[in-house]
């Protein structure tokens, strides 16, 4: 019985270990992308951009009606009465 | 002059009211993200929301042009209490939409994880930020600073699912934001001190472990392609 303990411990360690690790190397990935988006693109940031690279001007009505288009305000999300009292 | 059916005249109005405002949407122009006055229900939320409304005004306009890739939530910016407060403690508040996509490194993070990325990288900035109204945050009804975040919960955009956002809301005091900001108070006694809870779309998941680190980006970055509107002054 011990023995058998010692040895479910034993794979539990590892199994832990290597979840650990793989964790820490996207973490250590993310934290060090200071220059980029939390997770990519902005929304905002690829409009307008052409298929021959260049990258024309974005103002900020065009970022509004972005958002009018996709996911933006769509998403379910919490209500503020379950944050907030006012 | 023509006579019209109220029914009739009334979807009129609404249809006028969509094309205008351009249907519902969680992003606010700079007025809108301000709580509106005749919401606040006590004498001391009302007289702060009156006093400071210039200068929160100002503050909206600056997200608004300058940090485009966010967005303050429809009456978002203000003076709120916390849902649990039994007190009349206002704190000043702003709650910030990040505008993002879905991304293999940030959704294979834990979830938790993910909220200390948010806040370091949107929260902590935020703070900063409402911490540098002075003439705001020195007003004695102000009990502390708040900043809520939400974003696109990471898989939940895939065809056949409804999009979710994960939201994080934190309170803290003046003092030791303060303390804080000025690396008197190290991350963790910051954390240790604050209150703050997460929601999985609708569903409270509670206080979770996070981490607090520094991060320039909401502060430093400037996106090239943007032309901020004519006469906003961006830093």
């Amino acid at each position: 019985m011990r023995a058998w303990l010692s040895l479910a411990s034993f794979l539990g360690g590892i199994v832990m270990l290597t979840s650990a690790c793989a964790t820490s190397e996207e973490w250590s990935e993310w934290k060090s992308h200071n220059t980029h988006f939390a997770s990519g693109d902005h929304g905002f940031f690829s409009l307008r951009n052409n298929r021959d690279g260049s990258n024309p001007r974005v103002s900020r009505s065009d970022v509004d009606a972005a958002r009018q288009e996709n996911w933006w305000g769509k998403a379910i999300t919490v209500s503020p009465e379950q944050i907030f009292q006012n | 002059m023509p006579r019209y059916h109220p029914r009739l005249l009334g979807g009129l109005l609404l249809t006028a009211a969509l094309v205008v405002s351009g249907g519902v949407s969680f992003a606010a122009a700079p007025e809108d993200a301000l709580m509106p006055l005749e919401k606040y229900t006590t004498p001391k939320g009302k007289s702060l929301a009156s006093v400071h409304r210039t200068r929160l005004l100002q503050f909206s306009e600056q997200i608004y042009n300058c940090l485009p890739w966010l967005s303050v939530h429809p009456g978002g910016l203000g003076f709120p209490r916390a849902r649990d407060s039994q007190d009349d403690d206002r704190y000043l508040s702003t709650w910030i939409f990040v505008d993002q996509r879905d991304d293999p490194v940030f959704a294979a993070l834990p979830q938790e994880r993910r909220v200390s990325a948010m806040f370091s990288r949107y929260g902590v900035d935020m703070l900063r930020r409402m911490a540098g109204l002075p003439d705001v945050v020195d007003d004695d009804d102000v009990a502390g600073l708040s900043v809520v975040l939400s974003w696109l919960k990471p898989g939940t955009t895939r065809p056949g699912r409804k999009a979710v956002n994960e939201t994080f809301a934190l309170f803290v005091d003046k003092t030791t934001l303060r303390e804080f900001l000025a690396k008197r108070v190290s991350p963790e006694e910051f954390t240790n001190r604050a209150k703050f809870t997460l929601f999985d779309g609708l569903d409270p998941v509670g206080r979770v472990p996070i981490e607090v680190w520094e991060d320039s980006f909401n502060s430093t970055y400037k996106a090239s392609n943007y032309d901020p509107p004519k006469g906003a002054r961006c830093p």
